[in-house]
């Protein structure tokens, strides 16, 4: 903590909780004109009570379907809409009282097509939103030197190119550039990879966790893509209908759901697999895949722990192991099973 | 966080952009001369020269060249001001502008500045060549005092404009406003119509314009009268200042409804 508030001396860092958010709701109301002079007015409940933390060093992903209320959790933290109720403070500052010192702390990442000047190149966008965020021009240059060479956006030519020739990937490239450009410490980024060629996204990813680790700054990560979710995020918060319905660890979330685990082994042999496999009082189902090899698959909540015996079984039995496989639920199977509304 | 850096990059985003769309740069030049032929075709159809001569004391190719500058040079900070927003909407560069620190009354003054600069400069393609023809090299300085006197209607017209557009925008955020309202403006300010022979209503209106005291110095300037020019000039800044803080509590109005509403992803 002492290197943190050193690196962010001039701002106030003493909370362990980079973002406390208690009971945020959201309503909107969309007027609908039917002919000249009928309208309705259509409710959307976007927050229903949200509750969460991220501390300093960890990177949270806000996961749910389309709706579920991630976009309007990081509007409300980035000071660009009201929450009806329920507090939400970033490094410490109320999002509505003191939206100026929230705005300092905060680097945001909401959209990757658009978001930036056409005519102007990527270091000219870059400077011109660095004079918007309090940079003078030599810290300006300073940092947008760094970043430019952070996300290899030199090699893809950001100093020449106007922004309206930029590919997808180079966009998404300059937008983190610009969530980075005052070093804020808490970073919501919002769908960053959505659209991008694999080494954009993967460079992307490696970042983040980068910047968690070594800079030990917030990050806030939406996401719809379970596997990024899982090599990026400390922390999942699976968001539906407006409403947190898990919170933890990948792990800790897997372990949440009813699926079992599944052992898949591939034995060759000519012996009585079904007499063998009688013996075992959990589910299990086998096939022959070619000739005299076969495939197995165990449902239960420990394999590992069924797996010694089994294996010597099979080998006193005349069997050769040809693969073992531990299959977990995957978090894809976590997010299916929450946002269909279990818990 | 200065006045300056924010300056320096809406120079440069402006420029950037400007001389990046070369059409763009030709209209502005053009601009003076199209007004000035488009009300000169009108007026020719009302009336002979003589007759304009004769009423307001100035050739009319003279007096429209001039007012032709004024009104471009001088609406062009609440055409910015305006403008800017729905662009920074389209573009979706508005979310990051709202998110971001900066001093919003310290923005607004800023945006307007680049163009004002290239629109007061195009004074030497406008009326410096027509007062070079009409007034020989005496033409020139002339054409530089009212080009003087136009920086100033600009800066004065800054905080009005801040006021204006983001009363505007906090009404709706729509090309069909920005339409009733610059109209409005440009008669108001009394450029081609001098409002001293505005009715009484319209003539209130336009003096709460703070430009429209410096347009008129400038139409005096032109006819050679002399009399009552500091003290439109004290109305103008008396009013230029009062215009700063109702600007400002207006751009708060605007902003906290932007985000009650919810700032809109593009």
């Amino acid at each position: 903590m002492s290197t943190l508030i050193e690196k962010y001396d001039n701002r106030v860092l003493f909370m362990d909780n980079a973002v406390e958010v208690h009971g945020l709701v959201k309503t909107y109301r969309i007027k609908k004109k039917h002919g000249l002079l009928k309208s309705s007015t259509e409710i959307i409940e976007a927050l229903r009570g949200v509750s969460f933390r991220v501390k300093y060093g960890e990177v949270v992903g806000l996961l749910g379907p389309n709706g579920a209320g991630k976009t309007t959790t990081i509007k409300i933290l980035a000071t660009l809409l009201l929450p009806d109720s329920g507090t939400a403070r970033v490094a410490g500052f109320d999002v509505v009282k003191e939206p100026d010192k929230v705005r300092r702390n905060i680097g945001l990442m909401l959209t990757v097509e658009k978001g930036f000047y056409g005519k102007l190149t990527g270091r000219e966008n870059l400077e011109y939103f660095a004079a918007l965020y309090g940079l003078n021009k030599r810290k300006a240059t300073e940092r947008i030197n760094h970043l430019i060479k952070l996300l290899e956006l030199d090699k893809l030519g950001a100093d020449v190119k106007l922004f309206e020739e930029f590919s997808l990937g180079m966009k998404a490239r300059l937008s983190l550039a610009r969530a980075l450009l005052s070093d804020a410490p808490i970073l919501l980024l919002d769908e960053p990879t959505l659209g991008l060629d694999p080494p954009s996204a993967r460079r992307i990813r490696e970042l983040v966790r980068e910047l968690a680790r070594s800079e030990k700054k917030a990050i806030i990560y939406t996401t719809h893509n379970m596997f990024e979710a899982e090599i990026v995020c400390d922390k999942i918060i699976m968001i539906n209908k407006g409403q947190i319905v898990a919170e933890g660890t990948p792990g800790e979330l897997k372990d949440k759901i009813p699926k079992l685990k599944i052992l898949n082994l591939m034995i060759r042999g000519r012996n009585n697999l079904e007499a063998l496999l009688k013996n075992i009082d959990l589910k299990y189902e086998f096939k022959i895949e070619e000739g005299d090899i076969f495939n197995i698959k165990i449902h239960s909540r420990k394999p590992e722990d069924i797996l010694g015996e089994l294996l010597k079984k099979l080998i006193n039995n005349g069997f050769e192991i040809i693969t073992v496989k531990i299959e977990e639920p995957t978090l894809e199977d976590v997010f299916i099973y929450f946002s269909e509304g279990a818990q | 966080m200065s006045f300056m850096d924010i300056l320096r990059a809406e120079y440069r985003l402006v420029y950037n952009d400007v001389f990046r769309r070369k059409s763009v740069l030709l209209t502005l030049i053009l601009y003076p001369y199209i007004f000035t032929a488009f009300t000169l075709f009108i007026g020719y159809s009302a009336g002979t020269p003589s007759d304009f001569i004769q009423r307001v004391g100035v050739d009319p190719a003279l007096y429209l060249i001039t007012a032709s500058y004024m009104l471009t040079s001088v609406l062009a900070s609440l055409d910015d001001l305006l403008w800017k927003p729905l662009f920074d909407t389209y573009t979706g560069t508005v979310i990051y502008i709202l998110a971001s620190p900066v001093n919003r009354l310290k923005l607004y003054a800023a945006i307007p500045f680049p163009r004002l600069t290239l629109l007061v400069l195009m004074g030497f393609t406008s009326i410096i060549p027509v007062y070079l023809f009409y007034f020989g090299l005496n033409g020139v300085l002339l054409g530089l005092i009212i080009m003087g006197v136009i920086t100033l209607a600009c800066l004065i017209m800054i905080p009005f404009a801040i006021f204006v557009a983001s009363s505007v925008h906090r009404v709706g955020e729509s090309w069909r406003i920005l339409n009733i309202v610059r109209p409005l403006v440009i008669i108001f300010l009394g450029v081609y119509y001098p409002r001293i022979y505005m009715p009484l209503g319209a003539y209130i209106v336009s003096s709460l314009i703070p430009a429209s005291h410096i347009v008129e110095i400038a139409q005096r300037i032109l006819i050679g009268m002399q009399s009552g020019l500091f003290t439109l000039f004290s109305i103008a800044v008396t009013l230029a200042i009062i215009y700063v803080p109702i600007g400002q509590f207006s751009l708060r109005s605007w902003e906290r409804k932007k985000v009650k509403e919810g700032v809109k992803t593009p």
